[in-house]
């Protein structure tokens, strides 16, 4: 996965921008038949259901079976980077084929039209004005030619995946976790840059306030067979969709069948969001094992991204000199 | 992984462990065997000297002049059972380039994956949690992880930094045969090197409730005469509310990597 790691780092933050919705609806509910507090194996977060509900859906919670079914076809057709485009712009875009994708070819089981349930409009509310702000400059630096590392993402600087959290979301490459337990300890392992949490679940409390962390501080609890976990500490620098270093996260794994967790997400940071909201997917069994995703290791994007602003900048120099004399 | 798959890990069902077992937070409480094997759960470290140099050595000077006392190496009486790693001559030349040029070359400088035995002997912690088949080691530094396999997966696709772990119980010992492991990674601070068929054979033996005492056996035809050991003892770290914090050092080496690349004056 390592070759496939770098390459792909790049596309991912131009790719995830563009969500591609549709149209269609049904009715839900996740049966519960109880897997017991074993969340343990290797699982696979895939979905096509987007984050947000698509506003030609609006007022739509679900989709008929017929409408996924619709839903999952046509996205295939649109997501196709087999497709050959016309020669161009359009066809560059389809550089990376399909065996680099994995955005999986399934809805959700419930059928619901996004990914989050609150608030009811299946829509992230809106952010606070100076976290708005914020957003804003962070996504014109990315249009612009990075002054250095800092400038782009933290899945092209290697430093955390993009999916992995919290809280964990489906992305359009590489969706595998693994989960292990033993006593009062779950790891939540992703595959993406060999990200792992130790969530404990033994009635410990959140590590002191001034110690902020990339992935936060979590800490675990059981309410039945739900596992329960909270996070804070975060260092704000993950800017999860705004969110800023007063994200809190709690989120509920339940093992619904052998092979599904439903994997629900709360979501509240007063400063960055005008109200909490929250979203649930489902864990699908994977097939094969985790491999090492050693993203920094082989990082010649970054090298080469700022190594041609710096090349663009001079050409530029250099132009405006000719022109002088 | 999806390209990766194959039918043969169709065997992917994973018992839940119900350890009674003694938990990092909870140290005082003595470790229950988890099916029937030793309880290795918890945060463990090595506190040796190991990781400026497996061979012994004398206290040195810092290689980074402006760091003083802060960058210098202490003395130590080495962990290889024979003395001396018994190098190739060539290889030997080798490291002693590797270790004259080793703030160029040392992949810690640039926080890239230790590999192994390297990772078990850096001045971080390691939590160890065994989880049914797999038993999943996570390293502080830079987020290293390996997951021990207790059913073998057969041969790995592809070599890697943390190679392929591959374990089974010889009595109260878990012995892990690592292979696949890629030659990027050096054992230490001091330029110690290896092929990329290096294969190491780790013994993981507990020796009370605060201690594993942790064995490697280094193989590489290409670089050694004969295969040698190293042996030290692992610590249970005691500390009250003891655990794993984020050492996410590839922005701390951004500058080092990056900066010849920086805008300057910035924007």
């Amino acid at each position: 996965m390592k070759l496939v790691g770098l390459l792909v780092a790049c596309i991912i933050s131009v790719h995830l921008v563009a969500q591609t919705p549709a149209s269609a609806p049904k009715s839900a509910g996740t049966a519960a038949s109880s897997g017991g507090r074993d969340l343990t194996g290797i699982w696979d977060t895939a979905t096509v259901t987007p984050m947000e509900r698509p506003k030609d859906l609006a007022g739509k919670a679900y989709f008929t079976p017929a409408e996924a079914e619709a839903y999952e076809k046509q996205l295939a057709i649109e997501n196709d980077r087999d497709r050959r485009g016309k020669p161009g712009a359009d066809d560059v875009a389809r550089a990376y084929n399909e065996a680099w994708w994995d955005r999986g070819t399934k809805v959700v089981p419930s059928l619901r039209t996004s990914l989050i349930v609150d608030p009811a409009d299946g829509r992230i509310p809106p952010l606070t004005p100076a976290a708005r702000a914020a957003a804003q400059k962070r996504a014109a630096a990315l249009q612009a030619p990075p002054n250095g590392p800092e400038d782009r993402g933290i899945q092209e600087r290697c430093i955390v995946g993009v999916n992995v959290g919290p809280p964990i979301i489906p992305t359009v490459y590489n969706n595998n976790f693994q989960i292990f337990q033993s006593g009062n300890t779950v790891v939540v392992f992703s595959e993406m840059i060999h990200d792992y949490r130790v969530i404990p679940t033994d009635g410990s409390k959140h590590i002191p306030s001034n110690i902020r962390l990339w992935m936060g501080d979590s800490r675990g609890h059981w309410e039945g067979n739900t596992l329960v976990v909270d996070t804070t500490n975060f260092n704000g620098k993950t800017h999860f969709r705004g969110a800023d270093e007063n994200l809190h996260v709690i989120e509920r794994f339940t093992r619904v069948k052998p092979d599904q967790i439903l994997y629900q997400f709360h979501i509240e940071d007063p400063t960055a969001f005008e109200r909490p909201w929250g979203g649930e997917f489902t864990f699908n069994k994977a097939k094969g094992l985790i491999y090492e995703y050693a993203c920094h290791e082989g990082n010649y994007g970054l090298s080469g991204l700022l190594s041609a602003a710096r090349a663009e900048e001079q050409k530029a120099a250099h132009k405006s000199e000719d022109q002088k004399h | 992984m999806h390209q990766l798959d194959s039918a043969r890990f169709a065997w992917l069902f994973l018992p839940l462990v119900c350890a009674s077992g003694l938990l990092a937070q909870t140290p005082a409480k003595p470790a229950g065997d988890i099916e029937g094997h030793p309880n290795l759960n918890g945060i463990w470290q090595a506190v040796n000297e190991a990781n400026w140099n497996l061979e012994p050595h004398a206290a040195e000077a810092s290689p980074v002049v402006a760091v003083g006392a802060l960058g210098a190496a202490p003395a130590g009486l080495g962990v290889v059972t024979e003395g001396k790693i018994p190098y190739k001559p060539e290889a030997l030349k080798q490291r002693d380039q590797n270790y004259a040029k080793r703030i160029e070359l040392d992949p810690e400088v640039k926080c890239y994956l230790p590999g192994v035995p390297r990772a078990t002997y850096m001045p971080y912690p390691f939590q160890i949690v065994q989880s049914g088949k797999f038993i999943f080691i996570g390293y502080e530094y830079a987020n290293a992880t390996r997951t021990i396999y207790m059913d073998n997966p057969g041969e790995a696709p592809v070599d890697s930094w943390m190679g392929q772990s591959v374990g089974h119980w010889e009595g109260r010992t878990l012995v892990v045969d690592v292979t696949s492991l890629n030659d990027q990674t050096w054992f230490d601070r001091a330029g110690n090197f290896h092929s990329d068929k290096l294969h190491v054979i780790e013994r993981y033996t507990p020796s009370g409730r605060d201690v594993i005492q942790y064995e490697a056996t280094i193989e590489d035809p290409n670089t050694f005469v004969r295969p040698w050991k190293i042996s030290m003892p692992l610590y249970r770290r005691l500390d009250k509310n003891m655990q794993l914090l984020e050492f996410k050092c590839v922005e701390m080496v951004e500058e080092l990597l990056y900066g010849k690349y920086r805008k300057k004056p910035a924007n």
